[in-house]
């Protein structure tokens, strides 16, 4: 029964076909935003990749071919800052959208009560101020805070932990505050994908005795494939270039060992000795590792 | 159904908690709103009564009719450029799809993967020459048209039922007519998802201002809240208060747009 | 009839030009960067006032930019070349005065021959203000280290904040532990993982970072590891405890747990607001470390000063407004101290009655006389062009000595990891 359904949706798109004069039209359609992206993201990228490739300080600068890209391979800091992030994304990104994913799931449940509520609460870390909530969970998670006296009195600990003092805590806070933050952002469109299936095709999944599991994996997370691929794309390079919660909880530390990427760009900017030259050709390098990911995902996710 | 009802039972509990986890630095941010800036320090749960001296404070200090009203300003042309910018060239790519266009689109989705800390300065001598600087085009434009939403509204339209056009296409419908009359009002979801997004960000955007609106009549909501911590001596009541005050416009948009990307509206397509 | 015309129309363009002359006069507006509308802002305010009644054509336009949003800003404009936007004055941290200057060498407007008398300023910040012998700020707000004590609590322990003063750290640690002892309270917190009170124990050394050749100055530095060694024998005889951020530290001796704090004046500010402590802190200057030559009971933490920026439209009368101003009017130092406390640097206004005050909240103690003299006694070091890097290596070095690292290894790769970044 959920089979039938799924083919007849498939096989409506599959016989949909255009000609070249929609092709043609089409093109207007998308020249706008292209030309908007070319002129204001690739133009200014590739006046970055020329700054990348160019050494000094400040805006004294001078050709310097390839040498902050050999440099980098050097540099403990960049390093450092990559291998945090690589943590972070495989840690946090599978997390965060299974749970985003489940929560969207019981939410789109007709019969649940305070939908409403449940689903505005969700959202509210997303649009609630770092400044605030940086502050409650450095205190939360401070030596004699209120994650400490929980475990302690559940004797699930029996010394308190220095959260932000060990580099493995410290990032695991990092990866806590970043699922916390992003979750309901992911599920809203989890939520708005969830829209277009028709709720019989549920309701008939149900009284063939389908379990929540299943009709999860074999009706939500198919028809929400497209919607999954973007959430994925979108996290990874997020996390990738993760600066506010780094900078706002640990501010990188203890000893760099949450430090990331973009934070290290800004710092090399607006910190120290400002070379431009060098952050560019680190964010050039970040910039293909994300593209090559990305693409890897959409190789993967994006058949139609 | 025993099992049943648990399962029903777990799953409350299960959101009840998340909510919980999920709203309590909000209402700890509206409490230490309410109190003085020691009280707030000292970890305070409870209500105070100083939310009058507190918003007295930060408006006597701050513009913050001002900021409220720049960051609105940009916040809402912004989305409105940018949904309808974005949401045609999505369709565009999915609905009339060929080798070329999935082909742009891999190049347009490149540009989401640069950290905007390395474009800035090209960016900013480039609207410089544009005569951009402290406009509200100046502060718009580099999100008007962004890769995430076109490829949000590029895989939303794969949804789309197709027969829809076919059948508009009959009726004498033409191609823009149809992306008006029929993909908007069915595609309300994804709108109301994508505008919610597209206001917070825009809302909360910080280092462009930053650049591009020097001039202080220009000043938004995260640059006035910037400045509340900067000080040598930092209020925190009077820091809430703003930082209280300046999620409410994203909250009360979610507040009115959640049914649209939430309830659904079925019928319309099916 | 033609000369009467000529002499009319020669007499219209005299008036044209001199109304052209006066209206750019009336015109002049000088724009100012700076933060905190309770002092910095509030002191800019009345020199303002006060530069209305000697050039009443000026006005100055004082906008409120915070510290991190002033760098990132002129970083931008600078590096692009738009400087249109960019006001005349900045207000900027010493720690990053150096650096911008070699960064970005004509953006700033050399003071040095402007009128202004620089010997009236307290000597450290004329050196912190000063690149290859020209001076490019006027120094302002006041860095001088204080060591703030409650004495309520110094006195269960037998102690007033005499015992306090002009000590070395040997004794303050004997006495620190005793308090400890009885009152179960330190006397000391710091930030984990940052590097302030370290750097303002190492700079009462007249030692740096770097030495007077630029160069690092870190593996080799005996007066770094002896004030590292004093850090951690402080944490270990729980005379300091460390804790995660800004907001902890206030909180931390406004709520009575930490009963002292060592850092720049204008700590001053976060101590007062708390009404029910009024009259049990006195402020005294801090230890000296007795091992090393030359070291003093007197430092410095995070001042700031005035620049005036190349790109001015104005920069002679920039200048000349803080020449009449901040380096010439005791006046202005007078209105702004009582509501503000914004402490100065110039020294001419230590002498003055209102500097002179006895400070209720500090229990009648001269306290604006007593740091103006602190600060007149400060060492001076050059924080250098790499001040932020070393600060950093530093810091994560600290941090990695306290997870229980070998000092002279996290001290090496902290030399090294600073010796990479210069280059």
């Amino acid at each position: 029964m959920i089979h039938t359904t799924i083919e007849k949706i498939k096989s409506y798109k599959n016989g949909f076909s255009i000609n070249t004069k929609h092709k043609l039209i089409g093109w207007f359609f998308v020249i706008p935003g292209a030309l908007l992206i070319f002129s204001f993201y690739f133009y200014p990228i590739i006046r970055a990749f020329i700054l990348s490739l160019q050494g000094g300080v400040g805006n004294n600068l001078r050709f310097a071919g390839l040498f902050n890209y050999k440099r980098l391979l050097q540099d403990g800091l960049f390093k450092q800052s990559m291998f945090n992030v690589f943590i972070y994304l495989i840690l946090q990104v599978p997390i965060m959208l299974s749970l985003a994913l489940i929560l969207a799931g019981i939410l789109n449940d007709r019969t649940l009560k305070f939908r409403s509520f449940f689903r505005t609460a969700i959202f509210v870390p997303c649009a609630t101020s770092l400044v605030s909530y940086a502050i409650i969970f450095r205190s939360m998670f401070a030596l004699d805070g209120f994650i400490n006296t929980i475990l302690m009195n559940l004797n699930i600990l029996a010394e308190p932990i220095n959260w932000l003092g060990g580099p493995w805590t410290a990032r695991l806070l990092i990866v806590i505050g970043l699922t916390w933050r992003w979750t309901g952002y992911n599920m809203i469109f989890y939520l708005a994908g969830l829209q277009n299936i028709d709720p019989a095709i549920y309701e008939a999944a149900k009284i063939d005795g389908a379990s929540a599991f299943d009709r999860l994996t074999k009706i939500t997370i198919p028809i929400l494939k497209p919607i999954i691929l973007l959430t994925t794309i979108m996290s990874t390079n997020g996390t990738l270039q993760i600066f506010d919660e780094t900078q706002n909880l640990t501010s990188g530390g203890p000893a760099n060992a949450t430090l990331s990427v973009s934070q290290y760009i800004y710092r090399l900017s607006f910190e120290y000795v400002p070379r431009f030259g060098y952050a560019a050709a680190i964010a050039f390098v970040v910039f293909i590792i994300v593209a090559v990911l990305s693409f890897m995902q959409l190789k993967v996710g994006d058949e139609r | 159904m025993r099992k049943e009802k648990i399962f029903r039972a777990s799953k409350y509990l299960f959101l009840i908690s998340i909510s919980f986890l999920s709203l309590f630095p909000l209402l700890w941010m509206f409490i230490a709103a309410t109190n003085k800036s020691v009280d707030v320090l000292a970890g305070t749960l409870f209500p105070g009564t100083n939310l009058v001296e507190n918003f007295k404070t930060l408006t006597a200090n701050t513009n913050l009719y001002r900021a409220m009203w720049n960051s609105f300003k940009y916040a809402a042309v912004t989305t409105l450029a940018s949904l309808l910018v974005s949401s045609l060239a999505g369709y565009g790519f999915e609905i009339y799809h060929d080798r070329g266009k999935d082909f742009l689109m891999n190049i347009l989705l490149l540009s989401m993967m640069v950290p905007f800390a390395v474009i800035m300065v090209p960016l900013y001598m480039l609207f410089g020459n544009l005569g951009l600087l402290n406009t509200t085009a100046g502060f718009a434009l580099p999100t008007v048209s962004t890769a995430f939403l076109i490829f949000l509204f590029r895989q939303s339209s794969r949804n789309f039922p197709h027969e829809v056009i076919e059948a508009s296409r009959l009726d004498g419908l033409t191609e823009v007519g149809i992306f008006f009359r029929m993909f908007i009002p069915i595609m309300r979801s994804t709108y109301a998802a994508a505008a919610v997004i597209t206001f917070m960000n825009a809302w909360n955007n910080y280092l462009w201002p930053l650049i591009i609106m020097q001039k202080e009549s220009a000043r938004t909501m995260p640059l006035l809240i910037s400045n509340l911590t900067a000080g040598y001596t930092i209020d925190y009541g009077v820091l809430m208060l703003a930082v209280g005050i300046s999620i409410l416009p994203t909250l009360i948009i979610f507040l009115a747009l959640q049914k649209n990307f939430a309830e659904g509206v079925t019928g319309s397509a099916k | 009839m033609k000369k009467k015309l000529t002499v009319l129309f020669l007499m219209l363009m005299m008036l044209a030009g001199f109304s052209t002359l006066s209206f750019a006069q009336e015109n002049a507006t000088i724009t100012v960067w700076c933060w905190d509308p309770n002092f910095n802002i509030y002191a800019m305010e009345k020199a303002a006032d006060i530069y209305k009644d000697i050039n009443p054509n000026v006005t100055v336009d004082v906008q409120e930019v915070a510290w991190e949003d002033i760098q990132t800003r002129l970083s931008t404009s600078l590096s692009a070349n738009q400087t249109k936007d960019l006001p005349d004055i900045v207000l900027m941290q010493d720690n990053a005065l150096i650096k911008n200057v070699s960064s970005f060498p004509d953006a700033f407007y050399d003071l040095s021959d402007s009128g202004i008398n620089f010997d009236k300023f307290a000597d450290f910040k004329v050196e912190l203000t000063t690149v290859d012998g020209r001076n490019y700020g006027v120094p302002f707000d006041n860095g001088a280290a204080i060591n703030a004590m409650r004495v309520d609590v110094l006195e269960e322990a037998g102690y007033t904040i005499d015992d306090f003063t002009d000590i070395t750290w040997k004794e303050f640690i004997e006495k620190g532990s005793k308090v400890r002892e009885k009152t179960g309270k330190p006397l000391l917190s710091a930030i984990a993982g940052e590097s302030d009170l370290l750097m303002v124990m190492l700079q009462s050394t007249g030692n740096w970072l770097f030495d007077s050749n630029g160069e690092p100055y870190i593996t080799e530095n005996e007066a770094l590891k002896e004030v590292i060694r004093v850090y951690q024998e402080l944490l270990k005889k729980k005379i300091l405890v460390e804790v995660n951020d800004w907001d902890q530290y206030i909180s931390s001796f406004q709520s009575g747990t930490v009963a002292g704090t060592m850092n720049g004046a204008w700590i001053i500010g976060s101590i007062v607001p708390v009404e029910e402590q009024a009259g049990d802190w006195r402020i005294t200057n801090i230890p000296r470390f007795g091992s090393i030559e030359g070291a003093t009971n007197y430092s410095s933490q995070g001042g700031s000063s005035w620049m005036v920026m190349a790109s001015s439209k104005n920069p002679e009368l920039a200048a000349d407004f803080l020449n009449q101003t901040f380096a010439g009017s005791k006046e202005l130092y007078e209105t702004i101290l009582p509501s503000s406390g914004a402490l100065a640097t110039y020294l001419p206004a230590g002498d003055s009655e209102v500097y002179n005050e006895p400070h209720p909240y500090f229990g009648g103690q001269k306290i604006y006389s007593d740091i103006t003299d602190f600060a007149s006694r400060v060492p001076r070091v050059k924080y250098g062009i790499y001040n932020y890097e070393a600060r950093d290596a530093v810091s994560t070095a600290i941090t990695q000595i306290m997870q229980g690292q070998n000092i002279m290894d996290a001290l090496n790769e902290a030399q090294s990891t600073v010796e990479f970044q210069m280059w």
